[in-house]
C-alpha cells in the first residue's frame, strides 16, 4: 500500500522542495497543489470529518513550511509529508481530549455521527468512504493508517502509541463493523 | 457452525492472524479446510477482503474549497525577519564612531595647533580663553556628539569641511562639531519612527491572522497569549511615553525595539500554532 501511495504522486518534486525549503513560497504552492488532496484525505479520513479535515490540512502544510529546511531527503518527500500529516492528526486529537470546548462544526459532525449510530437498520446501504467516517476513533485511525495509507502494524504502534497487537486487534474491529454498516 | 477440525470461534480467533498471513503452517491447513467447508466463514472472508481491497482503492478526498488562502496567511506571516529589521543601534554605531574618533582627532589636532602656534609666536599662552567658555565641556561635548550620532546624511564633503577647519580656534571647530547633535537626534527619532511603521505593519498583519484563527486554537491557548499580549503591550506603551519625552535615549528606543519585538514574535507565534 505505501507503493500505491508512492505511485499516486509525482516524484519530480525535488527542485520545489529544496525551493519551498529556501523560502519560495509559490514553489511551496505548487507541491501544496501536488499533494493537497492526499494529505486532505489522510486529515478528513482520519479524523472522520471533512470540515475538520480541511482545518487539519492547512496545519499539516503550515507545519510543512516549517519543518521543511529539516527534510533531508532520506525518504520520498510524499512519504515524509503524509507521516507529519498523520502526527498532525494525531496531535491534534491529544489536544482536542485535553479541551473543555470545541468547535461548533466539530461538535455537528459528532452530533450527527451519533444520530447515524443510533439510527435504525432501514437505512439505506451505505458506502464504504461513510461507514469508516462512523468508524470509532481508534478503530477509524488504524483502519485508515494500514487499509487505506498503507503503514505497517510496527509503523502505526509507534506513531499511536499503542502495541503492535493493539493496532492489529484495532483493525480487525474496525473491519468487522465495516461489514457490519455495509450489510444493512 | 464446526467441522471435524475447528469451530468457526476457533476461525474467528484465528481471523486476523490468516487476514495478516501469519499464521503457522498447522493452523493454515485448519483454516483453509474451515473455510472449504463453512459457509457463513468463508462469506465473512470474501466480505473482509472485499474491504481491504475496496479500501486500498479509495480515490482520494477533494477539500470542498481552495485552503492554500489560508494557509498562504499563516506562512506568509513572517514577511521580515527578525534579524533583518532595522536596528538604528546596530546599522549608526560604527558610523557614529568613525566620524566621533574623527571628530576628537580634529578637535585634538586643533587645540595642539593653536596651542603651538601661539607658544611658538612667544605670546603669553591664553589656552584658558581659548578653550571656549561658551562650552564649558568640550571633552563630553564630543562623547555627547557621539552618543547621539551624527546625521546619517551627513556627507563626506561636510566632514571634510570640518577637518579643513583644523586650523581654525578650537571654540569654533568644537563648536561646529557640536552641531550635529541635533539633526543626529531627529535622526534617530525618524529612524525610530521608520521602524516602528515596519513593526506596525507587521503586527497588524499577524494580529488578523491570530484574530481570524482564534476560534481554532485553544482557548487556553489564547489566554495565555492574551494575556502576554497585555503585558507587552504596557511595556510598549511605557518605552512609548518615556521617548516622547526623550526621543533622543538610546536606552528607550531599545527597550521599545525589544518590546516590539517580543510581540511580533509572539504573534508570529501563535499565528504558526496548529488548530486545536
Amino acid at each position: 500500500m505505501a507503493a500505491v501511495s508512492a505511485v499516486r504522486v509525482p516524484m519530480a518534486d525535488s527542485n520545489d522542495v529544496a525551493l519551498a525549503a529556501a523560502g519560495d513560497r509559490q514553489a511551496f504552492e505548487r507541491l501544496y497543489r501536488t499533494h493537497a488532496n492526499r494529505v486532505y484525505s489522510i486529515c478528513a479520513r482520519m479524523s472522520g470529518s471533512r470540515v475538520r479535515g480541511e482545518e487539519l490540512t492547512q496545519d499539516v502544510f503550515v507545519r510543512t513550511w516549517e519543518k521543511l529546511p529539516q527534510f533531508r531527503g532520506e525518504s520520498a518527500f510524499s512519504t515524509w509529508l503524509h507521516r507529519l500529516a498523520v502526527n498532525v492528526v494525531l496531535n491534534a486529537r491529544k489536544t482536542e481530549g485535553k479541551q473543555d470546548s470545541r468547535t461548533e462544526d466539530s461538535d455537528v459532525e459528532d452530533d450527527r455521527r451519533d444520530e447515524m449510530s443510533r439510527a435504525p437498520l432501514h437505512i439505506e446501504r451505505m458506502d464504504l468512504k461513510d461507514a469508516i467516517s462512523k468508524l470509532p476513533e481508534g478503530a477509524r485511525r488504524v483502519f485508515v493508517l494500514h487499509d487505506i495509507e498503507g503503514y505497517k502494524h510496527e509503523e502505526i504502534a509507534e506513531m499511536m502509541g499503542i502495541t503492535s497487537g493493539g493496532s492489529k486487534a484495532q483493525l480487525h474491529r474496525a473491519r468487522l463493523l465495516l461489514r457490519e454498516a455495509l450489510e444493512r | 457452525m464446526t467441522n471435524s477440525n475447528m469451530t468457526c470461534e476457533e476461525f474467528d480467533a484465528a481471523l486476523p492472524d490468516h487476514l495478516e498471513g501469519t499464521l503457522d503452517e498447522p493452523l493454515r491447513a485448519s483454516v483453509a479446510k474451515h473455510l472449504s467447508e463453512c459457509v457463513r466463514c468463508a462469506s465473512l472472508v470474501r466480505d473482509l477482503d472485499k474491504i481491504r481491497k475496496e479500501a486500498a482503492s479509495m480515490p482520494d478526498l477533494v477539500p470542498s474549497r481552495d485552503l492554500w488562502q489560508g494557509i498562504e496567511a499563516r506562512i506568509a506571516a513572517p514577511v521580515i525577519p527578525l534579524t533583518a529589521r532595522p536596528e538604528p543601534k546596530r546599522r549608526f554605531a560604527p558610523a557614529w564612531m568613525g566620524v566621533a574618533a574623527a571628530a576628537l582627532i580634529l578637535v585634538t589636532a586643533g587645540i595642539t595647533y593653536t596651542l603651538t602656534a601661539r607658544s611658538f609666536q612667544g605670546g603669553t599662552p591664553t589656552v584658558a580663553q581659548v578653550t571656549p567658555a561658551s562650552n564649558p565641556a568640550p571633552a563630553s561635548s564630543g562623547s555627547d556628539t557621539g552618543v547621539t550620532g551624527p546625521s546619517p546624511t551627513t556627507s563626506p564633503s561636510e566632514t571634510g569641511g570640518t577637518g579643513a577647519r583644523a586650523g581654525t580656534p578650537p571654540s569654533t571647530a568644537v563648536a561646529s562639531e557640536s552641531s550635529p547633535r541635533r539633526p543626529a537626534s531627529i535622526a534617530r527619532v525618524v529612524n525610530q519612527q521608520v521602524s516602528e511603521d515596519v513593526y506596525s505593519r507587521e503586527i497588524a498583519m499577524l494580529q488578523k491572522i491570530v484574530t481570524d484563527r482564534r476560534t481554532q486554537l485553544d482557548s487556553s491557548t489564547v489566554a495565555i497569549i492574551e494575556r502576554n499580549l497585555r503585558i507587552i503591550d504596557a511595556a510598549i506603551a511605557q518605552s512609548r511615553a518615556a521617548l516622547a519625552n526623550d526621543p533622543a535615549s538610546r536606552l528607550l528606543s531599545d527597550q521599545l525595539t525589544h518590546a516590539l519585538d517580543k510581540k511580533v514574535e509572539l504573534l508570529r507565534t501563535a499565528a504558526l500554532l496548529p488548530s486545536a
